[in-house]
């Protein structure tokens, strides 16, 4: 017995032709929107350093010069690394707060200072919010094998400075 | 012998014309409010001498793609990372202003720039701008008054 063809393939086509492109100009609209908002945006912030005039005995950290007279011991240069995974999870040591406060912070004091002056700072990739909401979308899809596979991104901090003795 | 010339003279005209293309100079500028009606945070790439409190140190990333290889549509210039995103950002901390500032912003070839326009379909200019630097609250009655260099 002969079935007559059914329309169904014929239109089926159509119509995954039509969402596809109705899902590409969604995304599309999407990415322009996030774009245009914030989410091209990435702050990245870190706790307070000394005030001036320094207050406690704490180790001095000023991205500016020191405020009383004082002798250079040398200097430091700090790369924290880490990872995000699936663009919501941090690890490693990839924070501002960590590389300047425990790194830098640590080095001075090994090499009998309390203090680290003129430093400079930068997150070599930080992430915008829309970079992070595609790798937590990617790492949700399954791929071709239905398999899924979580993105994450290599992060790295680096700081230096002038570790000084106040005199 | 003549088609022997007329090749070198092309080789050397298109040597000529990459040369030119390569050869060039890029400036971007960024503006500050100097009127002091506006009450804009205060930014200096360098120290200031009054007392100050540390509100932390904050770093703005603005990235983005050229659209066409000119078409900048999310703003990846100093003067937009400036007024867009670390001004907010300043008065979202209460902060007065912002010392020791570093910036950098991708420049990019205008023959890049024409390749980008030509093969659009392929988005491959990306740009981005970077501003570091700390945000500080001035000690009451206290004024911005530079570090000076001695030189």
């Amino acid at each position: 017995m002969k079935h007559a063809p059914s329309p169904v393939p014929l239109v089926a086509p159509r119509l995954t032709r039509r969402c596809g492109a109705n899902q590409l100009t969604l995304v599309a609209s999407l990415a322009m929107a996030l774009c245009g908002s914030s989410a091209c945006t990435a702050v990245v912030q870190s706790g307070p350093l000394s005030s001036r005039p320094a207050q406690g005995n704490q180790v001095f950290l000023s991205t500016g010069a020191a405020p009383r007279p004082y002798q250079t011991l040398g200097f430091v240069q700090a790369t924290g690394f880490g990872n995000q995974v699936a663009g919501v999870l941090d690890v490693g040591d990839a924070q501002i707060d960590g590389t300047i406060k425990g790194a830098l912070v640590n080095a001075a004091i090994k090499m009998g200072g309390n203090g680290v002056i003129n430093i400079e700072f930068l997150d070599e990739n930080p992430q915008t919010p829309a970079e992070r909401a595609g790798d937590l979308a990617d790492s949700l899809k399954t791929n071709s094998q239905g398999k899924r596979e979580v993105k994450t991104r290599w992060r790295s901090v680096h700081a230096k400075g002038e570790v000084i003795r106040f005199l | 012998m003549k088609t022997s010339y007329r090749s070198s003279f092309f080789k050397a005209a298109a040597v000529a014309v990459c040369l030119s293309l390569s050869a060039c100079t890029i400036v971007n500028t960024a503006t500050l409010p100097t009127d002091p009606n506006l009450h804009a945070p205060f930014v200096t790439t360098g120290d200031i001498q009054g007392p100050y409190q540390s509100l932390g140190l904050i770093q703005v990333t603005r990235k983005g793609h050229l659209l066409f290889g000119f078409v900048d549509i999310v703003g990846t210039d100093i003067q937009t990372g400036f007024n867009e995103t670390l001004m907010p950002e300043i008065r979202r901390l209460n902060g007065d202003g912002i010392i020791n500032v570093r910036f950098h912003q991708t420049q990019v070839l205008p023959v890049t720039q024409v390749v980008q326009a030509i093969f659009f379909v392929i988005p491959f200019l990306w740009t981005e701008v970077t501003i570091t630097g700390e945000v500080v609250k001035l000690a009451p009655g206290g004024t911005v008054q530079p570090v000076l260099q001695q030189g």
